[in-house]
């Protein structure tokens, strides 16, 4: 094959592409077998957002599989679990239809959001400035405190400012990538798919720390208790759930979902059963909104 | 290591939790390989057809696909293909389908692995015809059949044939390529050994035997191995019958290789 | 929209040539590998002892039909975890090199056989050792008429790079490039279309110089 041949065959990729470019937005909203929504629950017309969902008899929610105690897929039960499959069975109750769960990583639950894939992503996800041009984020519903996770007979990682030379693993499309890159240029980044990846690493000694929220990391070490939090938290990470931003009503339904949830019990319940029997900490159910969670990211980003 | 190894297969249902991912795995690789056989039918007729412009588009296309990485292929479908394409695909499979098909993500896996693989067997397709003797072709013609006519009953049958014994390669690599879907999600084998690993002997998931990486690992690599083994075997047999039938082997013997590699 | 898909080129540049770089290193290592141990193995298979002849068997066929995702779960957490202080390029390189190594052995095995045994015997009966033989009759040829499949095991091997950004070894390749400057813009089509050009890039690379060597040396068939 000749020089010229390769030239036509990326011409032809590129004609592809330019071709590929122009489906941006899809619309959402096929609505597919019906069922009749529960009584006592607020009914919507058809056609809104809200009436759709409640048509089809099912919210798609984008959680995490594979981060305790948030999103976990118990393969002992067969069901995914967490703080945060809690809070989405809270939005599905009260819409009256049955929550479906599907895996949400890192690098893809925005465009699942955005394209509808999913109508609520609820995987621990940081309220920041990028992501609230693309999407839409509920009222704050935990703030995570970045830390950094080490072996525990690994002296030489004493807090962000030692990372220098060292590996750090963390997943790909986290707001830790550029974090790290600012508090620790010197260190060298692993970015995986997902924190399990993460968590074997550390393990089998191939990176020497894990830096991502404090309640993953937490769960690693409930998992493995040879690992240890050490340093200073690194960042403020208020967790809010994602919506598409036209979603303005679902966005609204989920607000006030969350504020009877804080206030009713459900909250504190579900953050002992999940967090707070094994770190003792106790539940704060946080009251920022979520201009304030952009602010205080920002500010503790440094 | 422990004294007992693979003793983790006999806890709770890790065996049966694998084994279903395997037969997801191959049930992929079945469905890929026809769809991918139509395609590639599809695209070697257009690389032979007379019009010019359509060969050369059609060989532009086949070049392509083929000398891309499969994973790039599939990673950039699956971010990319849009909500309208995923619901059409969840409303119409059909309700026996296994449960890993129900998903939407399985759409860009297979997609991915069509995309690549018809690519492929275009290339083997049309090495298969174009190694007829040219005597065919004009007997063919001779005989007053034409172009379609000839296509149809003289060199499609025979041309195909003997790429049988190719494409069961291809479908031993299909079946190795399968695992790559398991990096957008898709529980199969190997997303389920990893739960395994990730959560046996483990008490806040349930504990159990430990189960380590090294063992599930080989198991699942012997478990694809004993598979393609039996294929491979089949391959040669359906080979030594071709050449028993035609009388001669239609290629050079390491032809094919390339396709056979991953 | 056009001026965005260019603009994921040069704002990114670093990024992608860094990947590409890590790739390239990636694949001139593991072709090494797989010439040394392929050589070995494709020796092995024709020795006239039955028990190399077995070993190099079971080689062949067990790292031709496992997956190489599954290898390197095997080789990098799997020794890891079982104390081996193996590094994700190294397990990467070496699942590799030794995966290809499987099929460059079966291709010289076919060229091997390409040379008559005529040649074998008559050099064996000139009190050439085997060995020898294999050195300085079969080798050479078997070689010459091997050009054009190993570039096509060259070629795949390129594209099998990018499994080892994807698994869990995580390393820096240009596939990888692609998915974090993706998970950054969010311009999904850009990303991955410059990292595919670079691959093909490299493919081209390897059929130009692969066509170079045919037309030099290789044996019409």
């Amino acid at each position: 094959m000749k020089t010229t041949r390769w030239l036509a065959i990326l011409a032809l990729a590129l004609g592809l592409v330019l071709a590929g470019c122009g489906e941006d937005d899809e619309e959402s909203g096929g609505a597919q077998e019906e069922s009749t929504p529960a009584a006592e629950v607020e009914q919507f017309e058809p056609g809104t957002p809200l009436g759709d969902i409640q048509q089809e008899g099912t919210i798609t929610i984008g959680v995490k599989y594979d981060v305790p105690p948030f999103g976990f897929n118990n393969p002992q039960s067969g069901t995914v679990e967490g703080f945060d499959v809690d809070l989405g069975r809270a939005i599905a109750e009260r819409l009256g239809v049955e929550p479906e769960f599907i895996e949400a990583i890192s690098d893809n639950r925005i465009p699942f959001l955005q394209d509808g894939t999913a109508d609520v992503i609820l995987s621990t996800m940081t309220i920041n400035e990028e992501r609230v041009e693309q999407i839409a984020f509920s009222d704050p519903y935990f703030i995570a405190k970045g830390r950094i996770l080490h072996k525990k007979d690994d002296t030489e990682i004493t807090g962000v400012d030692a990372l220098a030379g060292k590996s750090v693993c963390t997943a790909l499309g986290s707001t830790y990538e550029a974090t790290l890159k600012e508090q620790a240029p010197e260190a060298k980044l692993k970015l995986v798919d997902s924190y399990s990846e993460c968590l074997e690493s550390l393990q089998n000694g191939s990176v020497d720390a894990v830096s991502t929220d404090d309640v993953i990391l937490t769960g690693m070490i409930i998992q493995d208790d040879t690992l240890e939090l050490v340093g200073e938290e690194l960042t403020q990470e208020p967790y809010g759930a994602g919506i598409r931003t036209e979603n303005t009503e679902l966005l609204e339904f989920v607000n006030e979902t969350f504020e009877a949830y804080k206030t009713d019990g459900r909250y504190d319940t579900a953050f002992e059963k999940w967090i707070g029997q094994y770190t003792g900490a106790q539940p704060e159910p946080p009251t920022i909104s979520v201009d304030e969670a952009v602010e205080l990211v920002k500010q503790s980003a440094g | 290591m422990t004294f007992a190894v693979f003793e983790w297969l006999n806890s709770g249902n890790n065996l049966s939790f694998i084994l279903e991912g395997f037969a997801i795995n191959l049930e992929i690789a079945l469905v890929a390989i026809l769809l991918a056989l139509v395609a590639g039918l599809a695209l070697a007729l257009l690389r032979l057809s007379r019009n010019r412009l359509v060969s050369t588009v059609a060989g532009l296309w086949v070049d392509l696909f083929r000398n891309l990485p499969l994973l790039l292929l599939i990673l950039f479908l699956f971010l990319w293909i849009p909500q309208g394409w995923r619901n059409t695909w969840e409303n119409t499979i059909p309700g026996w389908a296994p449960e890993a098909f129900q998903s939407g993500l399985m759409l860009a896996g297979l997609s991915g692995l069509v995309l690549y693989n018809s690519a492929v067997l275009a290339e083997i397709m049309r090495a298969g015809i174009l190694s007829l003797p040219r005597g065919q072709a004009e007997a063919a013609s001779a005989l007053g059949l034409g172009y379609r006519q000839s296509m149809l009953h003289v060199i499609l049958p025979q041309g195909l044939r003997r790429m049988v014994p190719a494409t069961v390669s291809q479908l031993i690599t299909l079946n190795k390529d399968t695992t790559l879907v398991s990096i957008i999600a898709i529980t199969e084998v190997m997303r389920r050994a990893r739960t395994v690993t990730a959560t046996s002997g483990n008490p806040f998931t349930g504990g159990g035997v430990d189960a380590p990486i090294l063992e599930v690992f080989i198991f699942v690599g012997l478990l694809f191995i004993a598979v393609n083994f039996a294929l491979s075997r089949l391959s040669k047999r359906l080979e030594v019958r071709e050449r028993r039938r035609s009388g001669s082997v239609p290629k050079p013997q390491v032809r094919g290789l390339e396709e056979q590699v991953a | 929209m056009p001026f965005a898909f260019f603009d994921v080129l040069t704002d990114n540049f670093d990024a992608f040539a860094t990947g590409f770089g890590t790739t390239l290193r990636i694949v001139v290592l593991s072709f090494v590998i797989a010439m040394v141990v392929g050589t070995l193995v494709a020796a092995f298979r024709v020795a006239p002892n039955p028990w190399l002849q077995r070993l190099g068997a079971i080689y062949v066929e067990f790292f031709r039909n496992i997956p190489l995702l599954v290898l390197l779960f095997i080789s990098f957490p799997g020794l890891r975890r079982a104390g081996v202080e193996i590094t994700a390029i190294v397990a990467g390189v070496a699942s590799l090199g030794l995966y290809t190594a499987a099929y460059v052995a079966e291709a010289l095995r076919s060229g091997v056989f390409s040379v008559s045994k005529g040649q074998i015997e008559a050099s064996l009966s000139l009190g050439f050792s085997y060995p020898q033989t294999l050195r300085r009759i079969v080798l050479p040829q078997a070689f010459r008429t091997v050009i054009s499949p190993l570039g096509s095991l060259i070629i795949a091997m390129i594209k099998n790079s990018a499994i080892l950004g994807g698994s869990i070894l995580a390393l820096d390749d240009l596939l990888k490039a692609g998915r974090v400057i993706q998970s950054r813009t969010f311009e999904t089509v850009p990303s991955f279309v410059w990292a595919a050009a670079g691959y093909l890039i490299l493919t081209g690379l390897a059929t130009v110089a692969i066509r170079r060597l045919e037309t030099r040396y290789a044996v019409r068939r």
